[in-house]
């Protein structure tokens, strides 16, 4: 097929003989790449490693091997870390490449089993007694702290849920604990009150220009806590007054953001939450409509909507910069 | 044959081919834009995540069309929802032939997808629906299926419909198979790799064709199914679970075939992947091993799963470890360097890195957590345990 391709461009003197030359070496010689596939059984072996450790040491309370196996676990965390730290590039404000190819890897299993263990220490020995914010506390930071110093999205993705959880945790720590309903209104505000905080953190980065790639990381998760707590505040708490505008703000601001940036991603996420934002509200105030309105409405909206997303080359092009 | 401008798909087929050498750094940027001005874009192609935005919402629009056509015409009998069936199943096709291929020049946007789902299910369900009064057989029902999905398949370079044809032929044989007297049960696995093998060679030598270019990847998918479907038809697990349901027998009978077949397949699959660089065998491959292993454990239990995950999760990494090192230690005909080809699962993957996501955590696993507040007493991210 390429070298059809080739002909027929050769043919049209689009290419010059020595080019056609080079790539059809280039094809003929192309070695093949095993990349994803061992990437794939790095990432693997990572997972069922802090999998089947993570039962290991609560399937060997009160046996003879059990602090053997608490000790394997914390010697194989610390080498790990002691492996990151060794091979890690001088820290800068910019994207840093990985070192080695197992690089990430090595530092994903060491602050995985870092948690099996912390966890394991609280649940046999209580460790932070009724804190149960300090144990989560401690890997949010110790987390953060590595992804900015070692310039890793994975482990940034893990403080960043350490430290939504940490959060969740202060927040209704008491009412969890007593009784087994929680307060959910808390809940909801807490994560949109996080969300805005993840949207807020990359413009400081970018402004500061200080590890501008990791804004994509905080808006990923920005973009779902948000859209999906302002979603919760209207169906679950029905407080469609504060939350509606709260979800028209957050679309605007991410459709803002696809088009300022020209990212797809976030123009179909936003587009979808608040397609299904406008519909509920839309057929909770109308309910009395019969059957022909609500399906004359979708016919009409999706129309709509695909129209926009069609267009959306123009409406992204004519706006950058 | 196909529906698509056959001329602007080769020109879509030159665009990508001369990117990538551009991206090799084997054309120079003075020539790329040369051939980007010979060859200029034609068809309106989306990204991923808008293309999959656009078949979501599409897929709502068509539902509710067709909901507004059976509430103004309300058919009831049998034979009015037939024809309403085939009515509207024709009316989308003319829509998919007329507005987005023709017209709006969509290929593979979301749009035209849906528009072919649909269409072929209407058609189909309109059979179903004259079928459904007679006790008719469902080998019958399979054998009017098939011509319209290798139909969809060919006219549209589908691949969802190619591999729906697969299935479907697939059944076809398998029913006939069944069939046989007393010998059914001898006779399936046999069948299944027989059919596996047939479809596989056939989409060997398609690929090979410069006429059936077009076809490239939806034979690519055909072949991805032969050879999975090549293992399982001899994988003892599957073997085992269809004679106790279908056949009521506890036990298998030729137990060391099916036995040396699910160790020794995954294990020729990858010699004969690495050996013919053929990625699509490797990595079945692959996934065969992990398959055998857990037909293994599923009748031996010789280690508890904790142990032999975290031994297993051990081999897995050293492994690749000790394959990566070799490969940027010596120069052979492979490499740790990612390449340039791309299947669509890379493509995606590819797609998210280049936004700067993560994929090593879940964006809906996180979610919950956040809203669900810290319910385990461990903290988000070690939800593993």
């Amino acid at each position: 097929m390429r070298q059809h391709i080739l002909g027929n461009l050769l043919q049209k003197e689009l290419l010059s003989p020595e080019d056609a030359n080079r790539i059809g070496q280039f094809e003929s010689g192309k070695p093949f790449s095993l990349h994803w596939e061992l990437k794939t059984l790095l990432y693997l072996g990572v997972l069922l490693l802090n999998l089947g450790l993570g039962y290991i040491i609560y399937e060997n309370i009160d046996t003879i091997g059990h602090s053997a196996i608490i000790a394997l676990i914390g010697a194989v965390c610390v080498v790990c870390f002691w492996y990151a730290i060794r091979h890690r590039r001088p820290f800068t404000t910019g994207e840093a490449e990985s070192p080695t190819p197992y690089y990430d890897y090595v530092l994903l299993l060491g602050c995985l089993l870092f948690l099996v263990l912390e966890g394991y220490l609280q649940y046999q020995y209580q460790v932070f007694g009724t804190r149960y914010g300090l144990a989560t506390f401690l890997p949010m930071v110790l987390f953060f702290g590595l992804a900015y110093w070692l310039d890793n999205r994975g482990v940034l993705s893990l403080g960043i849920t350490a430290l939504a959880s940490w959060v969740g945790l202060t927040v209704t720590p008491k009412d969890l604990l007593a009784r087994n309903d929680f307060n959910s209104s808390t809940i909801v505000y807490t994560a949109v009150l996080l969300s805005a905080v993840f949207c807020i953190v990359p413009f400081l980065s970018e402004r500061r220009d200080f590890k501008k790639h990791f804004s994509l990381t905080y808006l990923n998760f920005g973009v779902h806590i948000g859209m999906i707590a302002c979603l919760a505040g209207m169906m679950a708490l029905n407080q469609t007054v504060i939350f509606f505008p709260l979800l028209c703000a957050a679309v605007g601001y991410f459709i803002w953001y696809a088009r300022t940036r020209g990212s797809l991603y976030f123009l179909t996420v936003a587009v979808l939450y608040g397609y299904i934002g406008v519909t509920y509200l839309l057929f909770n105030t109308v309910r009395a409509a019969d059957f022909f309105f609500y399906l004359f409405y979708f016919v009409f909206s999706c129309a709509g909507v695909i129209v926009f997303l069609i267009n959306y080359k123009r409406f992204i092009k004519t706006n950058t910069p | 044959m196909i529906a698509y401008d056959q001329t602007q798909l080769d020109s879509l087929l030159t665009r990508d081919t001369t990117a990538e050498w551009h991206r090799q750094g084997l054309l120079s940027d003075e020539k790329w834009l040369a051939v980007q001005i010979a060859h200029p874009p034609y068809f309106y192609r989306p990204n991923v995540f808008v293309r999959i935005g656009l078949a979501i919402f599409a897929m709502i629009l068509i539902q509710s069309v067709i909901g507004l056509l059976a509430l103004f015409t309300s058919p009831s009998a049998e034979i009015s929802m037939a024809l309403f069936c085939f009515f509207t199943g024709v009316l989308t096709l003319v829509m998919l032939e007329v507005w987005a291929i023709r017209a709006a020049r969509h290929y593979g946007s979301g749009v035209d997808d849906m528009l072919l789902y649909t269409a072929t299910t209407m058609l189909l369900s309109g059979v179903f629906v004259l079928l459904m009064s007679g006790n008719t057989d469902p080998l019958f029902f399979s054998c009017i299926a098939l011509p319209v999905l290798v139909a969809g398949a060919i006219r549209y370079l589908d691949r969802l419909m190619a591999a729906a044809a697969f299935i479907c032929s697939l059944a076809i044989v398998l029913q006939i198979a069944n069939k046989a007297p007393g010998l059914a049960l001898y006779i399936l696995p046999f069948t299944g790799m027989l059919f596996a093998a047939g479809a596989y060679f056939f989409c060997k030598k398609g690929q090979t064709r410069h006429t059936w270019r077009h076809w490239h990847k939806t034979l690519g998918v055909v072949e991805f199914l032969a050879i999975v479907l090549f293992y399982l038809s001899g994988n003892f697990w599957v073997v085992q679970q269809a004679a106790a349901y279908w056949f009521g027998l506890g036990q298998v009978p030729m137990p060391w075939f099916f036995w040396t077949f699910t160790f020794a397949v995954p294990v020729a699959y990858i010699f004969w992947g690495l050996r013919q660089k053929d990625r699509l065998l490797l990595d079945v491959g692959l996934a065969c091993v992990a398959e055998a292993v857990f037909t293994f454990r599923y009748y031996f239990h010789v280690m508890p799963l904790a142990w032999a995950a975290a031994i297993g999760g051990g081999v897995l990494f050293a492994t690749a470890y000790f394959s990566i090192r070799y490969l940027k230690k010596r120069s052979s005909g492979y490499t740790y360097e990612a390449d340039a080809d791309k299947t669509l699962l890379q493509e995606i993957e590819q797609q998210l890195i280049a936004q700067n996501l993560t994929g090593q955590l879940s964006a809906p696993a996180d979610q919950q957590e956040s809203l669900g507040g810290g319910q385990f007493g461990g903290g988000g991210a070690d939800g593993q345990f």
